[in-house]
């Protein structure tokens, strides 16, 4: 599990790239939340090279937005695959933190 | 057999993949498979067991028409997954409760979940050279034609 950030003007990009399993959370979990809630600017993740995602994963993403949010800054996903965003809808994650198909989309909704 | 480490979920997943194989299973059911396999494996290992301790897993699949079943006996804790209530749906970012949600997916991928509590005092089983003597086990079953 890889993960790399960039900014888009105000707006932070971070990349996953791999298996979010249990493996792949304890690997990037404390990165991950370093490379957004201190920063505390809107945040889109990219999920085009995730190729697993279980519930630890979920919960990273869950923890680390809602701590976000509470900076007064969003977080949206994007470019999930067919067997995440299977997962993502399962858990219901969707319902209360934005995955939408596209960059722009996230960007759109992190900025509005 | 697997053993009591975060690996043996990847130690036992590419061996159940490859034991699937020749049922060539759709991309969604190998998902579906995979994931189930993730959550059961990973929350034996994380509450069930003692760290650094010798206890296992056994995880058997069977393929019978239209679905595949997997049984996991291990000899930690006994423990009754399915005796937890599910997980509230999440309403809010602020609300949302992150426990349970491994044996909530689980049974939302499968067709059907029953749990087996084990009677301790059951002659062991001889595996990888110790005792094995199961405390749970947990039979999950995914359609194939899904």
């Amino acid at each position: 599990m890889d993960v790399q950030h960039t900014d888009l003007g105000d707006v932070r990009k971070i990349t996953l790239a791999g298996r979010l399993d249990s493996a792949g959370v304890d690997l990037i979990e404390i990165r991950f939340g370093a490379l957004i809630v201190p920063v505390g600017k809107h945040t889109v993740v990219d999920m085009t090279e995730v190729s697993f995602l279980a519930s630890l994963g979920v919960r990273m993403l869950i923890s680390t937005t809602r701590a976000l949010s509470r900076k007064g800054a969003k977080l949206a996903l994007f470019g999930a695959t067919p067997p995440v965003m299977e997962i993502i809808e399962t858990m219901g994650f969707n319902d209360i933190v934005p995955v939408v198909a596209s960059e722009s989309e996230a960007i759109a909704y992190v900025t509005e | 057999m697997l053993n009591n480490t975060i690996a043996a979920v990847e130690d036992g997943r590419q061996p159940l993949l490859r034991h699937l194989e020749p049922q060539a299973p759709s991309p969604r059911v190998i998902n579906r498979l995979e994931v189930i396999f993730e959550e059961l494996v990973s929350n034996i290992v994380r509450h069930g067991f003692k760290a650094g301790s010798d206890q296992s897993i056994v995880v058997v699949a069977a393929v019978r028409p239209g679905e595949i079943e997997l049984t996991f006996e291990d000899d930690g804790v006994p423990f009754d997954p399915l005796a937890v209530a599910p997980p509230e749906p999440f309403t809010s970012l602020e609300t949302a409760k992150l426990g349970g949600l491994g044996i909530a997916t689980v049974r939302k991928l499968s067709a059907s979940v029953r749990y087996e509590a084990l009677a301790a005092e059951a002659q062991p089983r001889i595996l990888g050279g110790r005792p094995f003597r199961p405390r749970n086990r947990l039979t999950v079953s995914i359609a194939t034609s899904t």
